[in-house]
């Protein structure tokens, strides 16, 4: 029974599962249509009203699937509570079964414990009867163990009785058990077929329902889509109608001015009609008149055109000609071309043949000057030899004269020597001329100065100061005052741009403002050929206003004359006094112009306006251009000659030597030259006089011994009268 | 209508040369009666009825017509057509159904259409022989099974009706077999030609070998062989070895040692499962390693056989669902079955149910639960295991993680249970199924079990009837399961959603233009 329940049991299950899969099937298919009516771009505006109505629907949905679910839940509970009232049952009749089980070992324990009890007592008994042996007894004795016997008998089939009893009263429970069994089968089938019915009526009604309320919800959806269709349609009409009556209106009134305007049109027409057909009129007697004219022209024309005739005549002739002619000069032409282009070739020829030269030549006077160079310098050294020659030379002459003359002085004149200036003497090798001394300060140099110490400290201070360190600040600074000179310069630096090139330009754009324009001035001044402090001077002036550089010219002029350089800075610094009076009376006539800049413009009132700069530039040049020329010369020259040496000195030099002695001097030593030569000649005799008679001492020895010679021969001998003999003789008279 | 007659002609001519070679004298007939076919034909295109084929066709079709009857009924009978002769392709089709058991193999040289035809025709009676393993047709085979059965569910089959048909004429067989009395040869034959088809085999009963048959019950096959061959005093069953050997695909055995429907014919004998049925059950059943589910019930398979059974299947690689339900198994059998689901088997679902486990059982089974990880179904409902067992099985839930549905219904439990059974609601998280019907738990049990049920939200059934636990415990907890149900709805659905989106896709325009013209409409 259980068995089959359990079976029933899974059936339904299967059932609702089917079920169940079907509903969400369906409902799957209900959210996606509902989605897609979610997503239908045609009515945007109403996804407000849909969602509502989608809860709704949904809420059925759920609403009915809950309640299904609760059915079947109920109705699988419902069959399966048979199932479980017969499992209830079946534990119960197990207990009560263990339970009468126990019962009934128990019972049956019971009975084999009294039944061997019994069995031992009629045993003990036969043990008795045995002993027995009265017949009468014996047989009582064993009719009492029959009794016995069948009493247990009785007993036992008793209980046999009982449990067959029993036995039957189970097969009467299997019975009822098999019977009830099949009354629950066919309950469970009669439920379950109910269950199936119900179930399926209720998915039928919760079907039907879900579909009214989604019936409803098209409804309300459609009613809703035909409202607004509506509403359109109407508001559309509306325009329509609207549209139409603007229209028919418009219509009118351009029908109106349609009218208007072809009348005034037609009247226009008319008057325009009358004008022009007068005007036809006056055409017409022009026409006739033009045609008289026309006949007229025509015939002049012909006659033109005869005379033309002719002369295109005449001119085809001529241009024969000049064809012919052109032809030849052509030929000329071409001939001379050719000639041109051998001339070219020869200039290009002799070009490159001239340049060869010029370079060959400019070569030659490389080496030239090459060989100039070491022959200066050999010169000067040769010339440095001679001089140190020479002047070792005069200082031994000067010396041995010096020593001389204290002889003389001390010896032969017992007068006290005092030595001459000798200063000079110390002096070795050619004389130096220090060109520092000489020349001025560099431009550069000065540019420095000036840029460097405008932006700090006032002028004048600076002036004085620098007057007080350095001699030479102050010969510019006298002259012109420094401020005159930075704003100069600064002008100058400003305006004149274009001397300095592209390059340094842009070189110089990461440097400072001081720095730049230090720079810049550098290079103007390179281009402009200033290279002294006097060439700035001079530039200075030209900045100064026309008055001005008029007298400055004159000053010029006299620097021009002027050789020696104290005399040009004698005039130069009246000049410049010149013109800082002038500045000072102009700065202290009061500049009306300026009166708040009058400090700091003080000095820079007076330079010209910088449109002027150019000018003065060009003149400046102009003026400066010969003597920077003759200065270039020079300086080529210069370099020629390695180093210019003064020769003016030099004589000056030696002639030091010569005036150690002085006139008296040499009137004493002419004396005393006199003197001694008296001595010298008294000596002369005497000592001619001792050559003599040494002399003839040497010719008495000689004759003394050719004597000896001839005495003492061998010859003597042999003679007769031996020479000895006649010299003896001889001898002997004169002694 | 142009194709028809040409196709005729030619069959209609072949058909002439098949049929009336013996007839000869008729040959000089037929070329007369083509002229005049000819003549005939336009005096009926000349009458409009186009529809009426060629006359001459029909004659050669029907040799037993006459010409001068022909003729007379073609003018006269308006009613006439051709379309009543049948073609000659249903000639040869319905000879084919006629001597399809002689000669079958034709079928396979049929084009698809004929081939559908003769299926349609052929008898359901066909022996099995000539049908088994040439017809796939399942349109047959439903016929085959309607014919012999009155009930068929086909689902249960797979859906397929030839699989069901096989199985259940196999199983009928099995169940009407008399040990050493029916004729083996029958059954070899059919198991020959059934064993590719057969997955499933259900035998709801297995009938003794007749001793004596005094009060056999009142089959027929029982009853006709009335044999002295139950002289062994063990009456052993059907043996299942040969069969289930000759059975390569089977992977579904069901068995019931027993006799159905016995009603008051009731005797003990007919339910006597022998130490040589089990002995010969179990090896044939672990020599068969594709075998997925196993059942056994009904057949008093006591604490011995179950070892006897256990034993041999122990390991088994296929096994999934073994089910012993309705017998006599004690608690040394559960303790055997303890064994087996402890890393012996990949059981996933075991079924105990109605047997006469007690607590030790219970805890030799509690015992093992806490060490598998493949048992996700339990029923143990109508044992005895009281309190102790009871307490152990829910032990064994804290510590185990696979268990999915577990029944303990009608187990004389009581509200310790209930205590720990309340733990292990709170902690357990794969459990989704209690059953927990017809235990005293009483109203105390039911408070701690609601308690429990509060912190939960997998357990979707809990089956509280008749536990006395009280109304308002079990409707708090009604509540609960319902709530755990809705969420697992939703999530089976949010699953749906997710493997299926492009279904949407296809459905979405669908929708619209369903809805679309009717907007445009109103």
């Amino acid at each position: 029974m259980s068995s089959s329940g359990e079976e029933e049991e899974v059936g339904p299950s299967v059932d609702s599962n089917d079920k169940e899969e079907r509903i969400a099937a369906r409902r799957l298919r209900i959210n996606k249509r509902i989605e897609a009516l979610k997503r239908d771009p045609n009515d945007p505006g109403d996804s407000k009203e849909i969602k509502e109505e989608l809860s709704k629907s949904r809420k059925q949905i759920e609403e009915s699937r809950l309640r299904l679910t609760k059915l079947r839940k109920d109705g699988f509970e419902l069959v399966s509570n048979i199932r479980v009232a017969g499992d209830a049952r079946e534990s119960i009749r197990r207990g009560d079964e263990e339970e009468s089980k126990r019962l009934r070992r128990e019972r049956l324990e019971q009975e084999a414990k009294s039944g061997a009890e019994r069995f031992e007592e009629i045993t003990k008994k036969w043990e008795s009867a045995l002993q027995k042996e009265v017949p009468q007894s014996l047989h009582e004795m064993l009719m009492q163990q029959k009794t016995s016997c069948d009493s247990m008998i009785d007993e036992k089939n008793k209980l046999i009785n009982d449990f067959q009893l029993d036995l039957k009263n189970k097969d009467d429970l299997y019975v009822k058990d098999l019977k009830k069994m099949a009354e629950d089968v066919d309950l469970m089938i009669e439920r379950m077929n109910e269950q199936i019915k119900n179930l399926k009526k209720a998915q039928r009604e919760e079907l039907e329902q879900d579909e009214r309320a989604f019936v409803a919800e098209r409804n309300e959806l459609l009613e809703q889509q035909k409202k607004k269709w509506d509403e359109r349609m109407t508001y559309r009409r509306d325009k329509e109608i609207e549209y139409m009556k603007n229209r028919e209106k418009r219509v009118e009134e351009y029908e109106q001015m349609l009218q208007h305007l072809r009348v005034q049109d037609a009247e226009e027409y008319n008057m325009v009609k009358i004008r022009l057909e007068t005007d036809v009129q006056i055409l017409e007697q022009q026409l006739q008149q033009m045609r008289a004219t026309y006949q007229l022209n025509q015939e002049k024309l012909e006659y033109n055109f005869q005379v033309l005739k002719k002369r295109d005549e005449e001119n085809a002739i001529t241009k024969a000609q000049q064809k012919r002619k052109i032809t030849r000069m052509q030929d000329v032409l071409n001939g001379l071309r050719i000639k041109l282009t051998k001339q070219e070739k020869q200039y290009r020829d002799e070009n490159s043949q001239l340049t060869e030269d010029y370079k060959r030549i400019a070569e030659q006077f490389r080496d030239l000057q090459k060989k100039s160079k070491h022959f200066m310098a050999t010169d000067a050294k040769k010339f440095a030899d001679v001089w140190c020659m020479n002047e070792e030379e005069c200082k031994e002459i000067l010396n041995s004269i010096l020593q001389c003359d204290t002889v003389v002085h001390e010896q032969q004149l017992g007068l006290q020597w005092e030595s001459p200036d000798l200063g000079f003497v110390e002096n070795v090798g050619p004389l130096r001329i220090h060109e520092e001394t000489k020349s001025g300060v560099s431009a550069t140099q000065v540019l420095h100065e000036v840029m460097s110490q405008a932006g700090s400290q006032a002028i004048e201070e600076v002036g004085e100061e620098g007057g007080n360190d350095d001699k030479q600040r102050t010969n510019i600074f006298t002259k012109i005052s420094a401020h005159t000179v930075k704003s100069v310069l600064e002008l100058l630096c400003d305006e004149s741009g274009f001397l300095v090139e592209k390059k340094l330009e842009k070189l110089l754009q990461p440097l400072e403002k001081d720095e730049q324009s230090l720079m810049k001035l550098d290079a103007i001044f390179t281009a402009l050929g200033v290279e002294t402090e006097e060439d700035i001077h001079k530039l200075t002036t030209y900045f100064m206003h026309l008055i001005e550089r008029m007298e400055r010219a004159a000053e010029e002029n006299k620097k021009d004359e002027g050789t020696e350089k104290d005399e040009l800075e004698k005039t130069s610094t009246e000049g410049v006094e010149d013109v800082d009076a002038e500045i000072q009376e102009l700065t202290g006539g009061g500049v009306d112009d300026e009166p708040p800049r009058e400090k700091t413009t003080k000095d820079s009132v007076h330079l010209i306006h910088p449109n002027e700069v150019l000018k003065a530039l060009r003149a400046f040049v102009d003026d400066h251009k010969k003597p920077t020329k003759e200065k270039g010369h020079k300086s080529q020259f210069r370099i020629a000659t390695l180093e210019y040496r003064d020769p003016s000195e030099d004589s000056e030099y030696w002639a030091k030597y010569t005036n150690t002695h002085s006139g008296v001097k040499e009137r004493v030593w002419d004396g005393l030259v006199e003197g001694l030569e008296k001595y010298s000649e008294c000596l002369q005799s005497r000592s001619n006089l001792i050559n003599e008679t040494d002399a003839l001492r040497q010719q008495n020895a000689e004759l003394r011994m050719l004597l000896h010679q001839y005495v003492n021969s061998k010859v003597n001998t042999e003679l007769e009268i031996p020479p000895t003999r006649v010299l003896q003789l001889e001898m002997n008279p004169q002694y | 209508m142009a194709e028809p007659p040409l196709t005729d002609l030619k069959d209609g001519n072949s058909d002439a040369t098949e049929t009336k070679t013996s007839k000869s004298p008729e040959i000089s007939k037929t070329g007369s009666r083509n002229g005049s076919a000819r003549s005939q034909k336009s005096h009926g295109s000349k009458k409009g009825r186009d529809f009426i084929p060629s006359p001459a066709v029909s004659a050669k079709d029907n040799p037993a017509a006459d010409w001068r009857n022909m003729r007379r009924i073609i003018a006269e009978d308006p009613e006439w057509s051709l379309a009543t002769v049948p073609l000659l392709v249903e000639l040869c089709i319905k000879h084919i159904v006629d001597n399809f058991e002689n000669n079958s193999k034709i079928l396979n040289d049929l084009l698809q259409k004929h081939q559908n035809k003769v299926l349609e025709k052929i008898s359901s009676d066909l022996p099995l022989k000539v049908t088994a393993n040439l017809v796939d047709d399942e349109g047959f085979w439903k016929r085959c099974c309607n014919a012999r059965w009155e009930i068929c569910d086909v689902l249960d089959f797979g859906g397929n009706w030839k699989r069901m048909f096989f199985e259940k004429n196999l199983q009928e067989i099995i169940e009407h077999f008399v040990p050493e009395t029916t004729d083996p040869i029958h059954l070899n034959e059919t198991l020959a030609l059934s064993a590719n088809y057969v997955k499933r085999l259900e035998i709801r009963q297995l009938l003794p070998p007749v001793r004596e048959a005094p009060k056999g019950p009142d089959f027929d096959d029982a009853s006709d062989a009335g044999s002295d061959t139950g002289d062994e005093p063990e009456c052993d069953h059907f043996n299942f070895t040969p069969v289930l050997s000759l059975l390569p695909n089977l992977e579904h055995l069901s068995l019931t040692y027993g006799v159905r429907d016995c009603g008051m014919n009731f005797e003990w004998q007919l339910f006597q499962f022998t130490a040589r049925d089990c002995l010969q059950l179990a090896q044939s059943v672990a020599a068969h390693k594709h075998l997925q589910v196993f059942k056994l019930h009904r057949s008093k398979v006591d604490d011995d056989k179950v070892r006897v059974l256990i034993s041999h299947i122990l390991d088994h690689p296929g096994l999934i669902e073994l089910d012993l339900s309705h017998n006599v198994i004690g608690d040394r059998g559960a303790r055997a079955i303890g064994k087996f689901i402890n890393n012996h088997s990949r059981l996933v679902r075991l079924n105990l149910c109605d047997n006469q486990i007690r607590g030790a059982g219970a805890q030799a089974i509690a015992h093992a639960l806490t060490k598998n990880t493949t048992v996700e179904h339990l029923n143990l409902r109508l044992n005895r295991l009281g309190d102790d067992g009871g307490q152990a099985i829910c032990r064994s839930m804290l510590k185990n993680s696979t268990l999915r549905e577990i029944n303990l219904g009608s187990n004389d439990m009581a509200e310790p249970t209930a205590a720990i059974l309340s733990q292990v609601v709170m902690q357990n998280s794969t459990i989704l199924s209690v059953d927990l019907s017809c235990n005293r738990l009483g109203p105390d049990g039911g408070k701690q079990l609601q308690e429990g049920m509060e912190e939960n939200t997998t357990i979707t059934t809990m089956d509280l009837r008749l536990t006395e636990c009280g109304q308002e415990s079990e409707y708090c907890i009604n509540q609960i399961l319902h709530r755990n149900q809705e969420a697992e709805r939703e999530a089976k659905i949010k699953k749906i959603e997710a493997e299926a989106p492009p279904q949407k896709k296809i459905a979405e325009p669908q929708a619209a233009h369903r809805y679309k013209p009717r907007i445009t409409h109103a």
